[in-house]
């Protein structure tokens, strides 16, 4: 798309009274696209650049809310390093990222491709919305919901494994099942997510370059891998950043479901510090917390996106 | 800033990879922004209306309202701010008050319970009540003389930090159980009626009624006041020591009660903790002989229609009689400009007349008056024996609150659910909570 020739009636082209006229054009324009994206800056600055510099500023303090702070320089970060929880927390957090990466890129592409390929539109629709509609209901109703589903006792998981043969496990009591299961909770959760990304990232790979692919001869596999994939790169790019992003941030199912146990085995870092802040009143320690999650979540942001100028086809 | 016209003018391609790269960029930078939106200010109440905060959720609100309009009749001149936040327990509920006055919002009452009164008087937060006592000092001498001595000692012993009075205690909760009488009648097993049983009777009758009902004996949960501290107080212990400086989790006796209900859970009287067992349910299809709880749980009772099916025992003991307390109580914060108002208000929540409308209602809370926790008023439409939730306050132990209460809370819940769903030893896993525990006091 380029610009139409700007040409006011009545002035002739290339006179003052033209470059005038053109003049307050561009500057109206300026202003209306000013106007349009002024909500968008002015909430950004409220609720995004706003609280997070007073975040740094909270990071330097020590106040349990409800006397006043005391300024402490450094030391809420001095301790972060001795603090083993933290670790932790950290590790439980980065092995639920690493697992919903996977689990949804991999779980998302394959339901995307099985839709994509499906003949019937009806069956397509219906897959498409039962997927997504999961991703539609709060945390607090789904997780609510598992804890139901998992009962030991009088969950459904427990009577269908009973049927065929299976003891189930304490779901979330048990430290080696309860983070697979807020991992598999969280995969019923947010795969629609996914999925509407990947599916709609497959619906722009040009149907060209497939039978391009397949006059040459390659079978359904190497178009798959030679084609369809670099095509749909990008957006398997974003979904990734996106997934662990999200992942990372991971708070409600682990506070609901299982309150960060047993052992700690479900504390997340978001998690510890909401337990920082609103438990142990150590709000200048849960602020310097906030910033390691942002410092590890643009860390990872950075290197996904360096790495990606390795695999990322740009058209 | 400033710009070229041209850059208005020159179009520019925005390409879908370009924007899926931007918007994957931005959704970065909440990340670090978790906590940042909780300011604080000095704050403080205004004068006008008087605020009150509560804990209680749709349905307690609604009789919280009508306890008001009970005020308002008596005292149209006051215009009551009444602010009632759902919270699942006192700790959510304290955090939730910080948070509030935090971010300025100061009432000019606030309910706290057990938790969280000694760290709040502690906070300088609270006018002291003393002046305001001895204004009316024949009406508060009729008050405590009208409720349980140990109330009116554990209010300076535990609510205080410094000697002086900050707060009025209100109603309480202690742990009894409720005792599905048809379950036991089809089981063929007689209650005690002395009302007492040891553990030993307790797990025997399970037995019985597993064997001809099928019925669970009685919840296993980590609660810390509902379902841990009944345990360890009928085995004579608890989390800490009796002024709350020193933990003793790790106590032959604390070891001994997680073992036992593990062994309730294993033998199939309870069922396996983690999930989520909805008790007054169970119990309504026949499924749950007994469960526990103060008087809270005849709210749902009245819903299932399960009143006259049921009664009130103490909790089964190994060493003596035992059970958590905890009460509510009303302070005045320091920077009420509504202080005369608040007194004013908290004379009527004392009164007999409140507390008997309150239990009329069908209060969640025992009434801290005798007379009226007595009275047809709190024990007409309710199980039988309810005067055994108010008769265990002589015996009941304050629930422990330290100054990081809802940490230690976290830590022994953690350590009892590790026990009871059988992935640790009790004498080991309550020794490695106890260690936890010394470093939180």
């Amino acid at each position: 798309m380029t610009a139409a020739p700007t040409t006011v009636p009545g002035t002739a082209p290339g006179t003052p009274a033209a470059s005038t006229a053109r003049r307050r054009r561009r500057r109206r324009q300026t202003w209306t696209a000013y106007a349009f994206v002024s909500p968008a800056v002015v909430l950004f600055a409220i609720f995004i650049v706003g609280p997070f510099v007073y975040a740094i500023g909270l990071s330097l303090y020590a106040w349990d809310l409800l006397t006043p702070a005391r300024f402490v320089g450094l030391e809420n970060f001095s301790r972060l390093f001795d603090d083993p929880m933290l670790a932790k927390s950290l590790i439980t957090t980065f092995l639920f990222a690493l697992a919903s990466v996977v689990t949804h890129i991999v779980g998302g592409l394959l339901l995307a491709i099985g839709v994509n390929r499906a003949m019937n539109r009806a069956l397509s629709y219906f897959v498409r919305t039962a997927v997504f509609f999961p991703f539609l209901i709060s945390w607090a109703a789904v997780s609510l919901l598992w804890k139901y589903v998992l009962d030991p006792t009088f969950g459904l998981m427990t009577y269908y494994l009973g049927v065929i043969g299976i003891d189930a496990p304490s779901w979330f009591s048990d430290p080696t099942w309860s983070l697979p299961a807020i991992i598999g909770i969280d995969f019923w959760h947010t795969i629609g997510f996914t999925f509407v990304i990947l599916l709609a990232g497959l619906q722009t790979v040009p149907n060209t370059l497939v039978e391009a692919a397949r006059t040459d001869g390659a079978n359904s596999l190497r178009v798959f891998w030679h084609v369809t994939v670099p095509t749909m790169s990008p957006t398997l790019f974003f979904a990734t950043v996106i997934t662990f992003i999200g992942a990372f941030q991971i708070f409600e199912p682990m506070q609901i479901i299982t309150n960060g146990g047993p052992d700690d085995s479900t504390t997340s870092i978001v998690m510890y510090l909401y337990e920082n802040a609103f438990q142990s009143f150590q709000v200048g320690y849960a602020s310097a917390i906030a910033l390691v999650v942002f410092v590890v979540i643009m860390t990872v942001t950075v290197v996904q996106f360096w790495l990606s100028k390795r695999w990322v086809h740009e058209q | 800033m400033t710009g070229s016209a041209d850059t208005i003018t020159q179009t520019r391609t925005l390409s879908r990879r370009t924007f899926l790269r931007a918007a994957a960029t931005t959704a970065a930078v909440p990340a670090g922004l978790s906590l940042a939106g909780c300011g604080g200010s000095d704050g403080g109440s205004t004068k006008g209306a008087l605020s009150f905060v509560y804990m209680g959720d749709a349905e307690q609100q609604d009789q919280f309202e009508k306890l008001f309009a009970e005020f308002n009749k008596v005292h149209p001149e006051i215009e009551l701010d009444a602010q009632g936040i759902p919270s699942g327990n006192w700790a959510t509920f304290a955090n939730t008050v910080s948070t509030r006055i935090a971010g300025g919002q100061v009432p000019d009452i606030v309910q706290i319970a057990t938790e969280g009164q000694r760290i709040f008087a502690s906070k300088g937060l609270l006018e002291p009540l003393d002046d305001f006592i001895a204004q009316d000092k024949k009406l508060v001498d009729d008050y405590f003389a009208d409720i349980n001595p140990n109330l009116v000692k554990w209010n300076t012993e535990y609510a205080s930090h410094d000697g002086q009075t900050y707060y009025m205690p209100g109603g309480f909760n202690t742990m009894c159980l409720y005792v599905n009488t048809e379950i036991f009648a089809a089981a063929g097993v007689e209650i005690p009626a002395e009302g007492t049983w040891t553990w030993d009777e307790f797990a025997a009758a399970g037995e019985r009624i597993k064997q001809k009902t099928g019925a669970f004996l009685i919840p296993a949960n980590s609660g810390y006041f509902t379902d841990v501290m009944p345990w360890l107080t009928t085995n004579g212990t608890s989390p800490l020591n009796a002024d709350w400086s020193a933990a003793t989790l790790d106590s032959p006796e604390a070891a001994e009660a997680a073992a036992f209900v593990r062994d309730l859970v294993e033998a199939g009287l309870a069922p396996e903790p983690g999930g989520q067992f909805d008790a007054p349910s169970q119990m309504k299809q026949g499924k749950l002989a007994t469960l526990g709880g103060g008087r809270w749980p005849v709210i749902d009772l009245r819903r299932l229609g399960l009143v006259e099916k049921t009664m009130v025992m103490a909790w089964p003991t190994r060493t003596g009689h035992g059970s958590p307390i905890g009460w509510d109580a009303w302070p005045i914060m320091k920077a009420s400009k509504n202080k005369e108002d608040a007194w004013t208000f908290l004379k009527f929540l004392i009164s007999k007349e409140a507390a008997s409308f309150f239990a009329t209602l069908g209060g969640t809370i025992v009434p801290a008056r005798r007379s009226v926790a007595a009275s047809p008023d709190f024990l007409d439409n309710a199980p039988a024996h309810s005067e055994r939730l108010s008769e265990a306050v002589s015996y009941a132990t304050p629930i422990p609150s330290p100054d990081r209460g809802a940490e230690c809370q976290q830590v022994i819940e953690e350590a009892w659910l590790k026990v009871l769903s059988g992935n640790g030893a009790a004498d080991e896993t309550l020794a490695a909570a106890n260690e936890k525990l010394g470093t939180l006091l």
